[in-house]
């Protein structure tokens, strides 16, 4: 089905509008004093418009991701675990009904003013650039990812040729951070967390790409947006060949591996709240705190993102537009994910670490073997 | 070309790394600062700190350190190798890019058995 919106259209449209009202004023001051039309006249050319075109589009996908969007997610999870512990969750401050049945909409929102209000505190020991800088690189990191991961044909801010690896490669900054936090608070308890993120994302790094790998040969490219076209193609079975069917023990690498990357629950050792207080986020507070929390969940869409376009054929689907497909399916696998991060009980680290090196990566290497096999046989 | 491509890539990563510092610029119009001694003393549960933690200590995860840059590199083969392979590949290249696979996770696979249990 046809996508709704072309972002890069609208926002060159918007673009032109609002600089059309700014070289407007300009020339209309032009009158006396001449170069501001010249001015005027290269804000209305065409590269600068391109740029403005750029920059809205780019604010309103992360306005839709890191506020809309995250809104909702978080609301999901903490409803739907809350759900699962067998409990209302949040439930006052909702826009409705303010009783057990509300549905406590604006918690999240409340969280942040709360978080905003609080005061950051630096410990005294800690080494503060890298004490500062670290929940930054997180932060910037978690968002950047959303330039390459296409939300239909054309709502995207970037279609790049390696949009997969930017992706990858964006995302596996985060250890760094981590281990820049763990240091530099100089606690114990956070430098141990901090030890033991980078450990279990380093080790689950390899699966997640690994996993990935058998998506790369089976559609010949890494540009997101390719990966979609080479998945809405009609397969031997007679469907879009969607490819979960053929790769499904990559996709359960893939779930499982992301859950180590994003310190969820059954891998959460980083944070093992009842020995290391909060992990790497010990000395943390206020916002700083507030944006490393926030991440979390911009990281754990990003996930359910990928995982769409990969496996579930992105925004590929009848009757409804596109980019509402894709917010479907990713916020089905979002609420797997969540169903999963409360079902299990944390595992111990060196259980985790033999889980990722003795069991993924050979299942990993298997998902790959019966790629190729399918594309040497020309099944897909 | 490349320059037309990267250009969002570009804009959107100065609008995401200007994004924390606007955050803790803003913060700072709303938050307190009250520093006493106390607050700003390590957090460890009550207890007052003994020494730093800016210590040498024994890693015992250096060998999955170890592990994943000698794995990583085999990834990135892979994934090259992956984005050419076609039905039209010669057994050569299959063959070759089977064994390297075996050897390294051969290797992977003795230095994982000789690694002690990881404790902490």
């Amino acid at each position: 089905m046809s996508s709704w919106i072309n972002l890069y259209n609208i926002s060159y449209a918007i673009g032109e509008f609002l600089m059309g009202i700014v070289a407007a004023i300009l020339n209309f001051f032009g009158q006396w004093i001449g170069p501001l039309s010249d001015f005027a006249d290269w804000l209305m050319s065409v590269n600068v418009l391109n740029l403005v075109a750029i920059f809205i589009g780019g604010a309103a996908v992360m306005v839709f991701v890191s506020i809309i969007n995250l809104f909702i997610i978080m609301w999901i999870e903490r409803k739907m675990y809350g759900r699962i512990h067998d409990r209302r969750g949040i439930m006052l401050p909702g826009p409705w009904k303010k009783t057990h049945k509300g549905t406590g909409f604006l918690q999240n929102l409340a969280d942040g003013m709360k978080l905003i209000q609080k005061e950051l505190i630096t410990p005294k020991n800690a080494d503060k650039w890298m004490y500062d800088i670290a929940p930054a690189i997180i932060a910037t990191t978690s968002i950047l990812a959303f330039v390459a991961i296409p939300f239909s044909e054309t709502f995207y801010v970037a279609n790049i040729n390696a949009g997969l690896i930017f992706i990858l490669a964006i995302l596996a900054i985060a250890p760094l951070a981590v281990v820049l936090a763990g240091w530099s608070s100089n606690n114990k308890f956070t430098l141990i967390g901090g030890l033991r993120g980078a450990a279990l994302m380093l080790s689950y790094e390899i699966p997640l790409i690994l996993s990935v790998i058998g998506v790369i040969l089976l559609s010949g490219s890494l540009n997101p947006i390719e990966i979609v076209h080479a998945q809405q193609q009609t397969s031997v079975l007679g469907v879009e060949n969607w490819y979960i069917i053929p790769l499904f023990p990559a996709v359960i690498v893939f779930m499982v591996a992301l859950f180590a990357e994003l310190e969820r629950l059954p891998f959460d050792l980083p944070e093992a709240e009842a020995e290391l207080v909060e992990g790497w986020l010990t000395e943390y507070s206020g916002m700083r705190f507030g944006l490393v929390f926030v991440s979390k969940w911009v990281r754990t869409y990003a996930g359910a993102a990928l995982i769409t376009i990969l496996f579930l054929g992105g925004w590929s689907g009848p009757v409804l537009p596109g980019e509402l497909w894709f917010i479907i399916k990713s916020y089905i696998v979002f609420v797997i994910i969540v169903w999963a991060t409360w079902s299990f009980p944390r595992s111990r680290i060196d259980q985790i670490v033999r889980i990722g090196w003795n069991w993924l990566i050979p299942i990993a290497i298997i998902s790959i073997v019966i790629a190729a096999a399918f594309k040497w046989v020309g099944w897909f | 070309m490349l320059l037309e491509d990267y250009l969002p890539v570009l804009v959107f990563a100065i609008i995401c790394i200007i994004f924390p510092p606007v955050t803790y610029f803003l913060n700072r119009l709303f938050r307190p600062t009250k520093k006493t001694p106390l607050k700003d003393s390590t957090y460890e549960c009550g207890e007052v700190p003994i020494g730093t933690a800016h210590i040498q200590f024994t890693f015992q995860y250096y060998m999955y350190a170890i592990l994943f840059v000698a794995f990583d590199v085999v990834v990135v083969f892979l994934v090259l190798w992956a984005l050419v392979f076609d039905s039209s590949m010669s057994y050569v290249a299959l063959a070759s890019v089977a064994l390297f696979v075996l050897l390294v996770g051969t290797a992977v696979g003795v230095s994982l058995k000789k690694e002690k249990e990881v404790l902490i």
